[in-house]
């Protein structure tokens, strides 16, 4: 049973995040990922603030885990939640996103902003690099993890198939993929063209561990992050988080026109409303 | 070292098998990974087996994952069929690799028409797309004995590299070992002459060089030009050569346009030389099917006895 202390620290830190994504969404003139960003915004906060060894401070540190995001439209989780870290400062972020020659941009680019493992923004080639990273740590010796956060539709991608054959055939114990499942494509709902289904089953049939959970709830993934298996396990796990599209805003959740897009004034108000009262609800509960 | 006649054949896979090996030996960040095209890197899977990654007829993984191992300060060297590699997993070559500026090294058998596989397997436009990505270095070996100098030098040369090699099965010996310095940036004068400059790279190299010796009995001196490096390229020779004689011809075992031809091209347009003459030769805008390279080289109008025909009617 997870430490509730822990869990309350980590949950405040998501309504954090959560309202700064919102501001951010309003403050920027363009599309922001938005419902991509809230579905894994609660397991990159149990990521970044509880699972991850990681240091703000020595980005380089050959023992930290690694941490590559597949799914490089998620930039701005990302930013913010390794800005939470101490790794980024969210003031910078907000007034300079997407800008020329800012280094926070649509996807995270690795040359332009150190302490971010790889450049992403091309779906399905996050797996792949996150194999050869984790061949590496194990024939060094060392017993770092290596992270990879996936959307479900860009499984869809052919590469991602081939990495997690390739990772279960070298038997890598010390790489964990993660999959923000909250069954919405772009512009479609998982089943209205393509069916995932059953999708454990096929990373089963792969030769991965799948452990499932409620990517939104904290205290369930802090169970499942401390039970990870020790990163020299001869088999590589995938943490299947299902999730809600757009979780937070009742005008976002399940909603497929919140793939992407802006706020006005108005819009971010109700939206903070709603990030606000379900966290006191929640908070009320304990 | 071993001596070898101009013309001999000696199997490119082999020269890397052995250069790799005794590289990997030195260097515990060497890896080598390959999609199911590894027979000939036997000595290196043996002695390092945990560096040795097969993955599988899987390219685009097999780019993804020398990314991964890059990104974690090693040197991966790829080793495919040019056409897989470097089509199947062009995106993977320039976002994860080129983009993230990566030293991975991409080494690729069978240049041009010469696998004998037919159109799927012949490598006609790698060194366009190759070279239109940013950071890429692409080298093209026709002497199987220079495979070795170029693995050495590219150990630090910075950023992702392709190398093509002329087949990888019996390449052509075109120098005497020791006698020219390969320098990435520079070309090789194979041969010089004052009436008309024949730059090549790859297999086309021994055909231009044999097309000199045949020419020189009629009293037309050829240069040949082993353009080796064609990104970044020698322009000094490309200038040299419109300046100082009565045309360029470019043959290539690549399409004519969008390889070096084009490159050379683009060096004359940007500097303002006009040659007096130029000709194409290489593999036109056709699907070339199956046969040897030999053949398929005559068919198409670019082996040796072409070349002389073409020198012989710029010069008039």
């Amino acid at each position: 049973m997870a430490d509730q202390n822990e869990v309350k620290r980590l949950e405040k830190l998501a309504y954090t995040m959560r309202k700064q994504l919102i501001q951010l969404c309003c403050a920027y003139p363009g599309p922001v990922h938005i419902g991509g960003d809230l579905s894994m915004t609660d397991v990159l906060i149990a990521l970044f603030h509880h699972g991850m060894k990681v240091n703000p401070l020595d980005i380089q540190d050959p023992n930290r885990d690694r941490f590559l995001l597949s799914k490089g439209h998620g930039a701005v989780c990302m930013y913010i939640a390794m800005a939470l870290r101490g790794f980024f400062d969210f003031d910078k972020i907000l007034e300079t996103y997407g800008q020329v020659d800012s280094a926070y941009g649509m996807h995270p680019c690795k040359v332009q902003l150190p302490g971010v493992e790889c450049s992403s923004g091309s779906l399905g080639q996050g797996l792949a690099m996150a194999v050869g990273m984790a061949i590496s740590a194990r024939h060094r010796g060392e017993g770092h993890r290596v992270f990879c956060m996936m959307g479900d539709g860009e499984t869809c991608e052919g590469e991602i198939w081939e990495a997690a054959q390739t990772a279960s055939s070298y038997h890598l114990g010390n790489l964990v993929g993660l999959v923000d499942r909250n069954k919405q494509f772009m512009t479609s709902y998982d089943g209205d063209f393509i069916n995932l289904e059953p999708y454990a089953d096929k990373w089963i049939a792969f030769g991965w561990r799948v452990i499932e959970v409620d990517g939104h709830d904290m205290n369930a993934l802090v169970d499942v992050i401390d039970a990870l298996p020790d990163s020299g396990d001869d088999k590589p796990t995938l943490l299947l988080c299902h999730t809600v599209k757009g979780k937070g805003v009742s005008f976002m959740e399940k909603n497929v026109g919140w793939h992407a897009g802006s706020l006005c004034e108005e819009d971010s108000k109700c939206a903070l409303n709603d990030i606000e009262s379900e966290y006191a609800r929640n908070e009320g509960v304990e | 070292m071993a001596s070898f006649n101009f013309g001999d054949r000696i199997s490119g896979r082999s020269v890397i098998g052995d250069t790799l090996h005794e590289m990997g030996g030195e260097h515990d960040n060497l890896f080598i990974l390959t999609a199911d095209t590894g027979l000939a890197l036997k000595t290196f899977r043996n002695d390092f087996p945990e560096r040795f990654i097969d993955v599988g007829i899987a390219e685009q993984n097999m780019v993804g994952v020398a990314a991964g191992l890059a990104l974690e300060g090693n040197i991966p060297f790829i080793m495919g069929m040019i056409p897989f590699m470097t089509m199947r997993a062009c995106e993977q070559i320039r976002t994860a690799v080129c983009y993230q500026n990566l030293p991975v090294r991409l080494i690729g058998t069978g240049g041009g028409l010469t696998s004998g596989g037919g159109s799927t397997h012949n490598a006609m436009e790698d060194i366009a797309l190759m070279k239109s990505l940013v950071n890429m270095t692409v080298i093209s070996i026709g002497d199987p004995q220079m495979i070795r100098d170029i693995l050495l030098a590219s150990w630090d040369y910075p950023g992702p590299m392709f190398i093509r090699l002329a087949q990888g099965k019996a390449d052509r010996v075109l120098y005497q070992p020791g006698s020219q310095q390969f320098t990435i940036g520079k070309s090789i004068v194979a041969r010089d002459g004052g009436d008309v400059t024949l730059f090549s790279h790859g297999e086309m190299v021994f055909h231009s060089i044999n097309a000199a010796l045949e020419l020189e009995k009629k009293g037309i001196h050829a240069r040949v030009v082993d353009m080796f490096s064609i990104k970044p390229i020698d322009q000094e020779a490309i200038v040299k050569a419109a300046e100082e004689t009565r045309g360029i011809v470019v043959v290539e075992d690549h399409l004519t346009y969008g390889g070096l031809a084009s490159s050379i091209a683009d060096v004359l347009a940007d500097q303002g030389v006009c040659p007096k003459a130029f000709k194409r030769m290489g593999i036109p805008q056709i699907y070339a099917g199956f046969g040897s390279g030999d053949a398929l080289h005559a068919k198409y109008g670019y082996d040796t006895p072409n070349i002389i025909s073409a020198v012989e009617k710029m010069l008039g």
